[in-house]
């Protein structure tokens, strides 16, 4: 399927780093991995050992510096870059570095005009707008001055009134902030200006630029997305159904996905919720075509709960969960795994079917299994991982860096995911009770400051989220 | 009370520091020539303007940049067997046998007089503004620090936390960690010295001052 | 024992004439020291042996020789003259010229800057039966014979200030200023008010101080000098020099030298030949109205008959400057005009001044300035082109009376009353009118966007085009540097306290705009940059294109290094003039591009400056100085350069009194002369970041200071907090903080629109 012999540098890290190894293998590919002296001893290193031998590893200051990963990609020679998610992967100027060098290589991703214009928020819209699309209001850039912003904030306020949300709120954060910090909730209009004002001037005093973003806090909408596949080229687009992603830490990082992203025949919704998973593939698709998409990538919605589903933006990459929706995909009858089609699409395969050929089956779930301490605001714990062990079933798939067979400290500069189970089942039902087995057989025990009590993970909130998963 | 004589003749013991120049990234390295037994030097001029000795050039990307000794001393060895290779980040690339300056024995000293202030985890640390704007403004003596004052942010997996400072009362003396440095757990991140102890430890300053003769 | 007191002065003139000519061997010389060493000796074996024909006869060889070297003196040797220790300096001239004065604010060491002398004084005069004094306010260097503390006359920022503030307490008391250069060059420290900002600001006060001024100059060193320099008649003494630099920088730039080393005495002495710095040349270049004949081997302080020739060429001169504007007393003018020096003192007339007549003396000043350095550019504009700009110059001018003076002040009454009435209703229709929009809103909404309304920038909805080579510009920037098309990766200098990444080229110089992301340090960028993504250079008028920078003092090699830079740079010199539009507001604007020459000043780019100020003026358009980086003035032109310090600023000071708006943006480095006269002056300038400004490079400091300078002594974040400049700016948002300025800066009694 592919025509040359590639040799692809994976310039991510963990689980994701992982699943392009096995994909490159599954393709015949060769690959490069890097590591930086914290991972070591990181599953992905052990894996890229594994499969490519010790040469195939090089060690990097930081998988945030473009500059390491081309030195070695040119020590390498390697012809191709995949950057998993996170990091560079919708990082415009990378991918057109990655094309423009003396000596080119292939990106493993939309081309870098089509990150860059989707990337662009008001751009999208724009895009979106122009095709009848509905979007989300918001602030998308940094606002600066205080008429713009107030109209925003007016705008927001009205959208949610308009969705039947009592008691709006709005965020009013510094741009250039993070953490926490230099953010603010607004419940009402009239209270707008003085936070607004008082943010603007804590981001001038901190961080020297007084940009502020203004966006709704997201209460009782659904989150949904549209995975979406395309060839180089920008000619053929079809999708691989949509996922729920609603259930998410107080971070807005999400913890549970499933797929599709309703239940129509089986949850009583009080809107037609097939027709708003008709509708946002639809308009997805319809924007691929229009944008000339030419990779995998994911259109993120908002659903009110009056059914009326709104575009957020598009995710010009691989997602974490993009094996949730491959589970319930069927190509020509055959299992698909969505990052083997990146790797094969990026590198001029063809795509080979159409939307006629794709069928879903079944329910799917994903549970991101995270050292965190749900009981408060998900704080990330540090420490070791003693044991980590599960029972396999042929409904489950578990990605994780994280070895089986020794202790494991969790490395801090990065979030602590530990581990990605996918669970699959006929139906709602089946899935809900597999889901539930497997996080009741999982074993799971650490400690952190030579305690194990102090060590604390997520499994029993994601239990107890199985119960209502798809409830709107 | 400080047994300051013993302290000094153990530091005398071994008076130096091996000083591993590593790779700070990915490249092809060219060594400049230097030997086992020169002798180098940091940064120097008024305003540290001057570089140190260069050790090598490292080219990554077509940008050759240069690697200069960090500190004085006298080189103790050289991998010259990677000249004109690639080298990976961390590398090291020779070593430089450093011999302590009385600034470092003062430091190194006062580690046991200073109420030591302990990282309780590995993280990067960071002096919450106000505090990092009167360090950087007045210096290091100008902060005053007391129980349960809230004094650095803890930055780790990407989410940063306030961590308060207990201990006894006193003005920071000393700052153990860079900015954007990992501290190891247990690492000490200031030192305080308690206001009636000052004069003890100008004791302690003004005898290493007198008594150890810098290289 | 009066015979020892000869022989002494005899000794003590053979010292003087070894000084001057220094290492250099003549008959002469070999003479006077053989007949002088023979007596000596003589004397000292038997006392009282040397008679007093003989030791006669030994001075009048002595004054034989001394005329007959005085026509050997080369132009290394006059700069030996002044700066010896026995020559005159202010205070002898206050001693013996004026008949009395008082020092002000000063003893001594205890003074804020012992190198800049300030005094009341006067001169007697007999008018019939009565004394009449007249007062004059004496501003000059002293260099007090080499006390140390004097510092040879080099005046620092805060002794040119209070020179300043003396010319200003002179116009109020409404009597002449007699200004006094004995300097070798300013201090060039930046510490508030700043070397190269207070002389800019003098030349910007005394471009139109409202008294006469008349300038006497000895050693006359470049921006030191102008400081008090700018003048209604200038004197020079025949052995003073008049430069541009001192010889023995301009051999240290010559012979490319830095840090501690010295440039040969032969180079020293060649450049000083090479600049065209005596009296002479400037007197013949016009930089000069009269050169004051001193006694051979210059002035000293026991020559008497010399301060009575300064004291008579002092008055006349005054006479003169007083004269030319007094509406009255027409025989006296006269009189005046067509005495010789000699006969000064017989006349006497009133210093005081008229309004109208101080009036005239400061537009008289003006011209005469504006009317220099002619020849020492090319005009390649050719007669009919020169006379159609000329004729269109006067319609500009007649247009913009019509449209702004006359008609003007009509139109801006009604526009008052019209926005006045417009505040009001617009008062009403908001208090009414949106509750209800509001309402409105919330029943018809329908998408959030519905608002509104049609984005004129619809057509951007659309993907930029896939990869076809013209979307390399798919950044948001006009032009991009050519040097972005090269793979490689350079550091950031800021990389040790930043911990900046290394940047990519072609992002840096394409989308970052030379900027890096991380700490915001503006890497140098072409001065086309801005052009394009600023100035709209595309749509732009450039004027007077065929202004040439030329050699005019045939300065060695120099005709093969202009050329070079002509080719390299497509450029005539290194100043671009040219009307656009920024945002709708049209302006005048000027450039100086550093790769043509350092972007230093010469005549053309001088001449080229001042048009487009007169220019700005006429049309009554925002005038704007983008300095893309300049060295200084340009060395090889010698005066000619130099006096484009008082000639610019003249021009700013005339376009700022008729009411125009002048905003200076620096960039990359900008030092010396155009910082410290025409562009230092403006109240309104701004800096790119990490651009430098200053007065003289680090390696200068160190030398004339002996001080340590610490790396980046010159950033513009230092020079903001100096004060020197007003703002800084990104260079990505030039263009948006320009427009910004025009708007605030400019408003409703500004010229544009």
């Amino acid at each position: 399927m592919v025509p040359d012999r590639h040799k692809v540098l994976i310039a991510n890290r963990g689980e994701i780093a992982m699943r392009v190894m096995r994909a490159c293998r599954e393709l015949d590919l060769d690959f490069v991995a890097v590591c930086t002296e914290a991972d070591r001893e990181s599953g992905h290193i052990r894996l890229a050992r594994e499969l490519a031998g010790d040469g195939a590893v090089y060690r990097i200051v930081s998988y945030l510096d473009a500059n390491e990963l081309f030195a070695v990609a040119d020590a390498a020679g390697a012809t191709a870059v995949h950057p998993g998610y996170g990091f560079f992967a919708e990082d415009f100027r990378f991918a057109r570095r990655v094309v423009r060098r003396d000596r080119p290589m292939e990106f493993i991703g939309p081309s870098w005009w089509v990150i860059r214009d989707l990337g662009d928020k008001i751009n999208t819209k724009r895009i979106a707008r122009s095709l009848g699309v509905p979007t989300v209001p918001g602030s998308d850039r940094p606002v600066y001055s205080e008429l713009e912003a107030e109209e925003i904030a007016a705008n927001l306020f009205d959208f949610q009134a308009a969705q039947g949300i009592v008691d709006g709120v709005v965020m009013v954060k510094a741009s250039a902030g993070g953490g926490g910090m230099g953010i603010e909730e607004v419940g009402s209009f009239e209270a707008f200006r003085s936070v607004f004002r008082r943010i603007r001037n804590y981001a001038k005093r901190n961080f020297g630029d007084e940009g502020v973003l203004i966006e709704q806090r997201i209460f009782d909408f659904n989150h949904l997305e549209v995975q979406v596949v395309a060839e180089r080229g920008g000619k053929a687009q079809v999708h691989f159904g949509t996922r729920n992603c609603s259930i998410q830490s107080t971070g807005k990082q999400k913890r549970l996905e499933v797929a599709p992203g309703f239940a129509p025949d089986v949850i009583p919704y009080t809107f037609d919720a097939s027709g708003v998973l008709d509708a946002i593939t639809r308009h997805s698709l319809a924007m691929a075509k229009e944008a000339g998409y030419d990779n995998v990538g994911t259109w993120e919605w908002i659903v009110t709960p009056r059914g009326e589903p709104f575009l957020m933006e598009v995710n010009t990459r691989i997602q974490v969960e993009n094996g949730v929706s491959a589970v319930i995909s069927r190509v020509h009858d055959r299992p698909v795994d969505i990052v083997s089609e990146q790797i094969r699409l990026a590198l001029g395969g063809r795509l080979g079917y159409s939307q006629d050929d794709i069928r879903f089956e079944g329910v799917g779930i994903e549970y991101r299994i995270v050292a965190e301490n749900t009981d408060n605001r998900f704080t990330p714990c540090t420490g070791t991982i003693t044991r980590f062990a599960w029972r396999p079933h042929d409904w489950l798939t578990v990605h994780t860096q994280v070895p089986q067979d020794r202790a494991y400290e969790i490395p801090m500069e990065y979030d602590p995911n530990l581990a990605l189970a996918l669970v699959w089942g006929r139906d709602l039902a089946e899935v809900r009770e597999r889901g539930l087995r497997f996080l009741d057989e999982l074993v799971l025990e650490g400690e952190s400051g030579g305690r194990s009590e102090a060590f604390y993970s997520n499994v029993k909130y994601l239990r107890d989220q199985t119960g209502g998963i798809l409830e709107f | 009370m400080l047994n300051i004589k013993e302290l000094l003749d153990e530091v005398k013991a071994s008076p130096y520091r091996e000083i591993v120049v590593a790779a700070p990234h990915t490249g092809v390295v060219e060594f400049a020539g230097l030997k086992p037994g020169d002798q180098v030097h940091g940064r120097r001029g008024e305003f540290k303007e001057k570089p140190g000795t260069l050790l090598a050039h490292l080219t990554r990307e077509r940008n050759r940049k240069p690697i200069t000794a960090p500190e004085k001393g006298e080189v103790e060895s050289v991998r010259t067997e990677l000249e004109g290779q690639f080298v990976e980040a961390g590398e090291p690339l020779a070593t430089i046998r450093h011999f302590l300056t009385r600034k470092e024995v003062i430091e190194r000293i006062l580690q046991e007089a200073l109420f030591l202030f302990r990282a309780p985890e590995r993280a990067k640390y960071y002096f919450v503004p106000e505090v990092d704007q009167k360090l950087k403004v007045s210096g290091k003596r100008s902060v005053k620090v007391s129980e349960g004052m809230e004094l650095m942010i803890v930055s780790r997996m990407k989410r940063e936390t306030p961590l308060a400072y207990s201990g006894p009362e006193g003005i920071i003396h000393s700052v153990y960690f860079g900015r954007g440095d990992n501290v190891d757990e247990g690492a000490p991140l200031i030192g305080v010295c308690p206001e009636d102890q000052l004069t003890v430890i100008q004791d302690v300053v003004a005898r290493i001052q007198s008594e150890w003769e810098e290289a | 024992m009066d015979l020892e007191r000869r022989l002494r002065d005899l000794k003590d003139r053979m010292t003087y004439i070894r000084d001057i000519f220094g290492t250099r061997e003549d008959d002469s010389i070999r003479l006077l020291e053989a007949r002088l060493g023979e007596a000596l000796e003589r004397e000292a074996r038997t006392p009282g042996s040397v008679s007093a024909e003989e030791l006669a006869r030994l001075d009048d060889l002595f004054s034989f020789s001394e005329r007959k070297l005085d026509t050997m003196l080369t132009p290394m040797d006059r700069v030996r003259i002044v700066r010896h220790p026995q020559r005159i300096c202010l205070k002898d001239i206050l001693e013996n010229v004026y008949d009395n004065y008082t020092e002000i604010g000063g003893r001594g060491e205890f003074n804020i800057d012992p190198s800049m002398c300030i005094a009341r004084a006067y001169f007697s005069r007999r008018v019939g039966e009565k004394v009449v004094r007249q007062m004059i306010m004496v501003i000059g260097h002293e260099k007090g014979h080499g006390e140390a503390y004097r510092n040879g006359g080099s005046a620092k920022p805060w002794g040119n200030a209070k020179a300043l503030h003396y010319m200003k307490v002179a116009e109020t008391e409404n009597i002449p200023v007699h200004t006094f250069i004995f300097t070798p060059g300013a201090y060039p420290v930046e510490d508030w008010p700043g070397a190269a900002q207070q002389i800019a600001r003098n030349l910007y006060e005394m471009a139109a101080l409202r008294v006469p001024v008349i300038s006497v100059c000895s050693e006359g060193g470049s921006g030191g000098a102008e400081a008090i320099g700018l003048a209604d008649r200038r004197i020079m003494l025949s052995h003073g020099y008049y430069s541009v630099i001192s010889p023995e920088g301009a051999a240290a730039i010559e012979g490319g030298l830095r840090g501690g080393e010295r440039a040969t005495p032969e180079l020293i002495a060649r450049c000083a030949t090479r600049l065209r710095i005596t009296a002479d040349d400037n007197l013949q270049n016009g930089y000069v109205d009269r050169v004051l004949r001193e006694p051979p081997l210059g002035a000293r302080p026991h020559h008497y008959e010399f301060f009575r020739e300064l004291r008579r060429e002092l008055i006349q001169a005054t006479n003169e400057a007083v004269s030319e504007v007094k509406s009255m007393k027409l025989f006296r003018a006269m009189a005046v005009r067509a005495s010789r020096t000699d006969e000064a003192e017989s006349i006497f007339m009133r210093w005081n001044l008229s309004p109208s007549a101080l009036n005239r003396l400061v537009e008289l000043r003006q011209r005469k300035y504006r009317a220099m350095s002619r020849h020492a550019r090319l005009d390649g504009t050719g007669l009919f082109s020169r006379a159609a700009a000329g004729a269109r110059g006067t319609v500009d001018a007649v247009h913009s009376y019509l449209r702004y003076d006359l008609l003007g002040r009509q139109k801006k009454r009604l526009d008052a009353m019209f926005e006045e009435l417009g505040a009001e209703a617009h008062l009403v229709r908001h208090k009414l009118l949106m509750p209800l929009k509001r309402s409105m809103d919330k029943v018809l909404v329908s998408g959030p966007e519905g608002r509104r309304g049609v984005d004129p920038h619809e057509e951007l909805t659309r993907l930029s085009c896939p990869e076809d080579g013209a979307c390399l510009s798919g950044s948001q920037w006009a032009w991009i540097s050519p040097r972005s098309q090269e793979d490689r990766t350079v550091s950031c200098p800021n990389v040790r306290t930043h911990h900046c990444p290394d940047l990519w080229v072609p992002d840096l110089l394409g989308d970052f705009a030379g900027v890096c992301p991380n700490c915001g340090h503006h890497f140098p960028m072409e001065y086309r940059w801005y052009l394009e993504n600023v100035f709209n250079y595309r749509e732009s008028r450039e004027f007077n294109r065929d202004l040439e920078s030329i050699n005019p003092l045939n300065y060695e090699q120099f005709d093969l290094k202009l050329d070079k830079a002509k080719e390299a740079t497509g450029l005539k010199s290194a100043c671009l003039t040219f009307e656009t539009t920024i945002e709708s507001v049209e302006a005048v604007v000027a450039v100086l591009c550093a790769p043509f020459r350092g972007g230093s000043v010469g005549a053309a780019e001088g001449e080229k400056f001042i048009r487009a100020a007169e220019r700005a003026g006429r049309k009554r358009q925002p005038f704007i100085a983008y300095v893309h980086g300049t060295a200084g003035i340009r060395i090889q032109e010698g005066v000619n350069g130099v006096i484009q310090m008082p000639r610019c600023t003249i021009a700013v000071r005339r376009y700022i009194d008729a009411g125009g708006l002048y905003l200076v943006l620096y960039d990359t480095n900008s030092y010396a002369g155009p910082v410290a006269s025409f562009l230092g002056c403006s109240p309104y300038q701004f800096a790119v970041r990490s651009s430098n400004i200053g007065f003289a490079g680090p390696g200068v400091i160190a030398e004339t200071t002996g001080l340590p300078v610490p790396p980046n002594y010159h950033r513009a974040d230092h020079a903001l907090s100096r004060g020197h400049i007003h703002g800084i700016w990104d260079r990505r948002e030039a263009k948006k903080n320009l427009h910004q300025a025009l708007l605030t800066m400019g408003g409703r009694n500004l010229y544009y629109r």
